[in-house]
């Protein structure tokens, strides 16, 4: 039976989200920051701006635990997308086109959704007037598709980091054509090679 | 690490088996930024609550299906609540 999608306060939130052009190279987080700081207005969590790196923002809200001094948990999402090859796209790749059930846009699966679905994990149980045991972070990082150099890179390295005192991290994962769920604890390293072709 | 000495993946797992997800844990096959949360020592797992969709970041007609969407919003409760109450 379909639902009806079109009026799904979650599923709206995940396509403004995905509006937003935040798509690689030189992007320009404004946009991102505008949007996230009214998620949190809405939850009503306080928000932290951290720049290490001038122009390359990171974005904390936090929803304070009932036992505040211990470790935290890190819910982390990059608010960058890769570039698109828009002639290629049956639907314009920023529109968030939504037809017979399925969401089409660059970043609905890396990683926008997972970002609106801690936001609406965390908008439920608030609605539900649960409180949690720690305190939960959601970072929104910059420039993760060109390897997080100038974002999470930088922000581990820094005293406000380290003030979030955080114990556990989750992060991305990947798609599954299986029923499946994937789950990784640990990743590639990752060598970039220059090859340099003087010619004659 | 996946066993008994991290608490956060014990109750991750538990809360996972609650869901009856079929969990399958690798290596991931690309870089996030998980890699510099770990080299300062914190545990990260990385988990995306999308199966039954075919891997299409970084391509053409990426998407997802609302179902596969909202399911996640669900998975993420459970599993926020069972990490942050260790």
């Amino acid at each position: 039976m379909p639902s009806d999608y079109e009026s799904d306060p979650a599923v709206s939130n995940l396509r403004n989200y995905l509006r937003i052009r935040s798509v690689q190279p030189n992007v320009n987080y404004d946009e991102c920051l505008t949007y996230l700081r009214g998620q949190a207005a809405e939850l009503g969590l306080p928000v932290q701006v951290f720049e290490p790196r001038p122009r390359k923002p990171i974005l904390v809200m936090t929803w304070e635990g009932l036992e505040p001094a211990l470790p935290s948990v890190l819910l982390n999402s990059h608010m960058d997308v890769v570039p698109v090859f828009e002639k290629s796209w049956t639907f314009p790749p920023f529109e968030a086109h939504l037809e017979n059930g399925v969401i089409y846009g660059r970043g609905a699966q890396d990683m926008k959704s997972v970002a609106i679905q801690y936001i609406e994990a965390v908008r439920r149980l608030k609605a539900e007037g649960i409180r949690l045991k720690r305190t939960l972070h959601l970072s929104f990082v910059p420039d993760e598709e060109i390897g997080g150099g100038p974002g999470m890179s930088q922000f581990v390295k820094t005293e406000d980091f380290k003030k979030l005192n955080i114990g556990f991290a989750l992060d991305e994962g990947i798609a599954s054509a299986t029923d499946e769920y994937l789950i990784f604890n640990a990743e590639r390293n990752i060598w970039h090679m220059t090859v340099v072709c003087p010619g004659k | 690490k996946l066993d008994s000495t991290n608490p956060f993946w014990e109750a991750f797992k538990a809360a996972a088996d609650e869901l009856k997800l079929k969990l399958d844990c690798r290596i991931f096959p690309g870089g996030t930024d998980s890699r510099y949360v770990r080299q300062v020592g914190i545990p990260a797992l990385g988990f995306s609550p999308m199966n039954d969709t075919p891997v299409l970041l970084h391509d053409h007609d990426e998407f997802l299906s609302a179902d596969i969407f909202l399911k996640g919003i669900d998975i993420y409760v459970k599993l926020l609540t069972a990490v942050a109450n260790v």
